[in-house]
């Protein structure tokens, strides 16, 4: 609850104080932060009877004086203009300023300065600047996430802005639960240091003052952690119900568009997902495919039974206890048609993609062992031809991964493999995910071989078996997790900033990956929230991946480092690089050190 | 929940501006005056001439004028309607607060045959029914057409409206029917004593049709204003209750509705049927789901001005209703 709750005890703070009937106007921006939080019913009750965007304001001129207007908006130069605008020649009688972030002083001036009519009222900071999809997890949804993945000398303003919009989300989370951390950070990812110091330096100088809260005995952590550390997640099928919506059909801000994957009636065409409204979907967000396919069912036979009570009207009785069900009967049926629709159309694709047998494979590429059984597996799969291209994709880059190093050439077969069977595929995509994420850049044991304790924990694992075998994948989450729990997470591979320090186990844990999270990492948080360690997780990121995004960023990223060294990879320098074994490939006189975060 | 307030330092800052601002007066725009707001825009001309003087080139819109003090504007005609209908939603709860109360002592035992109790629930029900039978014929004529922006205001309005009434129309019938259950339970266990009771309350025996026409009777209404509100009253946690999903999609899908409701209305009233069985009441339920499914009719008209008495004592069998 308590991101979303956060968020929504902003916004009844803006609202309750102003009498009347009032305006709400938005950003692009805080419109998902709004719409995920607060409905808008509940917006009626508040007396709230018109919801507009700020840029798309000015294109009209009516004037409503007798409407008090309330401005929710992110502290942009954009904002900034169109406001002046709005002041200058006010529609509203009231304006009621309140801004998602900390404002510049130049900022207030500049509104200062357009209010010839004095028609502001207030002017205040109400740090709602996440979206709080689930309790516990939040987003950024930020638009050009690729570029995490550059160095700074290729865009440095982009990542400049990048860096400040992720330090300004941060920043928000924390003055929304009114702490002020400890912070560290992945030592290997350049962005990821970058990011927790900036972080650091705002709140403990630039506004030390804005962050001064009661000091707790313990102080709250943040992690801030680079997704490349763990490309296998983003990229792998997903098979419990929130994570796979997202994963086959796609989830923003909590509703799912259905338009683009069949026809549907035009009220099933959007659908929200979400668990704040949603028993069914609370309680089933979580569960694996097969269970949600039973309790689906349960839910069809409940309603059917009602619906058939409802159709066999013959006492008064029965006849009031249809009207007065009414609303409830009319809820139930649309959240039944909802969840069966979902269902249908998951299960289609699972079809069509030939997921399960794909899907197995790429459980056992990221979790058991078998180098020549995973190869053959993947030139199998390669050589179907039911399986799509995206498909393809993944599986190579999941074995590419796994067995970097070991046999270099059956890894070059696979690659000329890919290229042939899928025309599409921008060659050397694979290379760079592995120079982005390969294993030496990586941090964590995201194989369990590194460490003695992990490998004879995957020994123990494989030897009792798996309940279910797609889902036997752990983000490497959650053994981040589990180290912070036992405090014992390793000075030397998440080392603090400056001079923070932390003796002890934190209470409450706010982990940010950039670059993304994704939703079976935010069900791993969930549960390990549910068994009451003593310690609260959160989770968030630059935006929540599934495999097409992070796929999408790799190759945004990807053209960008080729446009930036003005010239294409060639297939047969791909040969090079990796018949060389073990060793990086040789340094040309001139070539700039790219893709070495 | 942490926040600051920049409103000092916005005062400061735009007192301090405004000593310091050139004086600008508004200008009346030549050509575009639209007779609607308070639009300022600066005289192109000034922008042109050399020396750039910004006095005053032409004579203020009067309408400007009056923005100095500013205050809130006087709101449309239709705002009258609505804070009708909220009086009449606030008169009504009052009156479901008294009813509440009325209901609970009639239940209670006492001596006399309670005729006055029964009166008063009667006609708090009948009030309450009335309020909000009138609020929802006023709720229609809110949905004229108008302009743009206003129109918006005005559905949601409307739906804030609708939902305040379904919510009341439903806690009545709750209400009613807790009471009528509470009331068989009480005369169920009074069988026995049956004869002692005649000797003083036999004149207001409760007729099982009564009590029927009376369900029927609160039935219909309730099913009438859900009919009526169903195109308004959002549901709570689909799509259409997403802000977002509002911002994209405005007065349209409410527009179709209403129009919709009006074609169902002009319909319904051709089908009425009453069928009128000797202990039995006919009743066809009708009840038009907006997403076209499940057609029951209400028989509507005739039950509603039954009027009922009801009595401590009596032996409710529901007559079986022949469909």
């Amino acid at each position: 609850m308590v991101l979303v709750t956060a968020v929504r005890d902003y916004l009844s703070r803006m609202l309750q104080d102003i009498s009347g009937m009032k305006v709400l106007i938005l950003d692009s921006h805080t419109v998902s932060i709004v719409s995920v939080a607060y409905s808008q019913s509940e917006l009626l009750q508040k007396e709230v009877f018109l919801v507009e965007l700020v840029d798309s304001i000015s294109k009209s001129r009516e004037s409503m004086s007798h409407l008090k207007a309330v401005y929710f908006l992110a502290p942009t130069s954009e904002n900034i203009q169109f406001l002046r605008r709005h002041l200058v020649s006010p529609r509203f009688g009231e304006y009621h300023l309140f801004f998602s972030n900390i404002l510049k002083d130049t900022q207030i001036h500049i509104l200062a300065d357009s209010d010839e009519h004095e028609v502001v009222q207030q002017l205040q900071e109400f740090y709602a600047d996440f979206v709080a999809t689930d309790p516990y997890h939040f987003t950024l949804n930020m638009p050009s996430n690729h570029m995490y993945m550059l160095p700074a000398v290729v865009d440095h303003s982009n990542l400049q802005r990048l860096c400040d919009r992720v330090v300004d989300g941060i920043a928000a989370v924390f003055l929304a639960l009114k702490r002020r951390p400890v912070i560290r950070y992945q030592r290997t990812s350049d962005i990821a240091k970058r990011i927790a110091q900036e972080t650091a330096k705002l709140m403990y100088q630039q506004e030390s003052g804005l962050f001064d809260f009661r000091r707790t005995e313990i102080s709250p952590l943040l992690l801030v952690i680079d997704r490349r550390d763990d490309p296998v997640t983003p990229l792998l099928n997903q098979w419990t119900y929130q994570a796979m919506v997202h994963e086959l059909i796609g989830i923003q801000d909590n509703k799912v568009d259905l338009r683009n994957i069949g026809k549907f009636p035009k009220d099933q065409e959007e659908v929200v997902l979400s668990s704040e409204q949603d028993a069914f979907f609370k309680k089933n967000m979580y569960e694996n495919f097969g269970d949600i396919g039973m309790n689906i069912k349960q839910l069809v036979d409940e309603f059917q039974q009602i619906s058939k009570c409802n159709q066999n009207i013959q006492t008064i009785e029965d006849m009031a206890k249809f009207v007065d069900n009414y609303p409830e009967y009319r809820k139930m049926h649309g959240n039944v048609s909802k969840h069966v629709a979902l269902v249908t159309e998951m299960s289609k694709l699972v079809e069509e993609r030939k997921l399960m047998v794909v899907s197995q494979t790429e459980q056992e590429l990221a979790c058991n062992g078998g180098q020549v059984a995973a190869f053959e597996a993947v030139t199998n799969l390669l050589n179907n031809e039911s399986v799509s291209d995206i498909d393809r994709l993944r599986l190579v880059m999941l074995y590419a991964l796994r067995y970097e190093k070991e046999s270099p050439v059956q890894l070059m077969q696979l690659f000329n493999k890919l290229s042939s069977k899928s025309p599409k595929y921008k060659p050397g995509l694979v290379q760079f995910l592995l120079k982005q994420a390969g294993v030496d850049k990586r941090t964590g044991d995201l194989y369990g071989n590194r460490d003695f304790l992990n490998i004879a924990r995957n020994m123990a694992r494989g030897l009792k078996g798996v309940e279910n075998v797609y889902t036997q994948h752990q983000p490497l989450l959650f053994q981040t997790m589990e180290s912070i729990t036992k405090g014992r997470l390793r000075d030397v591979d998440y080392p603090f900033v400056g001079n923070h320090f932390q003796q002890g186990r934190p209470q409450e844990v706010v982990i940010f990956i950039v670059g993304g999270t994704t939703y079976e990492e935010s069900r791993c948080v969930a549960l390990q929230n549910a068994m009451n360690t003593g310690i609260r997780f959160i989770l968030g990121g630059s935006v929540i991946l599934n495999s097409k995004r992070f796929l999408k960023d790799l190759e945004e990223a990807q053209r960008i480092a080729l446009r930036t060294e003005g010239k294409t990879y060639p297939i047969n320098l791909e040969a090079k690089i990796y018949s060389s074994s073990h060793t990086l490939p040789p340094r040309r006189t001139g070539e700039k050190n790219h893709f070495f975060c | 929940m942490a926040t600051r307030n920049r409103t000092l330092v916005f005062r400061k800052y735009r007192d301090a501006l405004k000593s310091v601002r050139a004086p600008t007066s508004s200008y009346a725009s030549p050509s575009t005056s639209s007779g609607g707001g308070p639009v300022i825009e600066l005289v192109s001309t000034s922008l042109l001439n050399p020396n750039r003087n910004y006095a005053p080139l032409s004579t203020e819109d009067p309408g400007n004028s009056s923005r100095g003090a500013l205050t809130v504007g006087l709101p449309p005609a239709w705002v009258d309607l609505s804070e009708e209908i909220a009086a009449n939603v606030q008169r009504a709860r009052v009156k479901m607060a008294e009813l509440t109360k009325a209901h609970a002592k009639a239940l209670m035992p006492s001596f006399g045959d309670g005729k006055e109790d029964q009166r008063l629930i009667e006609s708090l029900t009948q009030e309450i029914t009335n309020l909000i039978r009138k609020s929802e014929k006023t709720l229609q004529r809110l949905s004229a057409a108008g302009p743009f922006e206003d129109s918006n205001v005005r559905k949601n309005v409307q739906r804030s409206l609708a939902t305040d009434l379904q919510t009341l129309s439903m806690d009545l019938r709750k209400k009613q029917s807790t009471y009528l259950r509470r009331l068989r339970q009480q005369t169920e266990g009074q069988d026995g004593d049956d004869l002692e009771m005649n000797l003083n309350g036999s004149t207001s025996r409760m007729d099982g049709d009564d009590l029927d026409d009376m369900v029927v009777q609160s039935v219909n209404e309730l099913a009438q204003i859900m009919k009526d509100l169903a195109v308004l009253v959002i549901d709570q946690g689909t799509i259409v209750d997403r802000i977002d999903y509002n911002i994209q999609n405005v007065a349209s899908t409410v527009d179709e509705g209403l129009k919709q409701l009006q074609k169902e209305k002009v319909r319904g009233r051709g089908n009425d049927s009453l069928g009128n069985e000797c202990p039995g009441i006919c009743i066809e339920l009708k009840i038009h789901v907006l997403h076209g499914e499940g057609r029951f009719v209400f028989a509507k008209g005739s039950m509603l001005i039954l009027p009922i008495f009801i009595c401590r004592d009596f032996v409710l069998s529901f007559p079986r209703t022949r469909v």
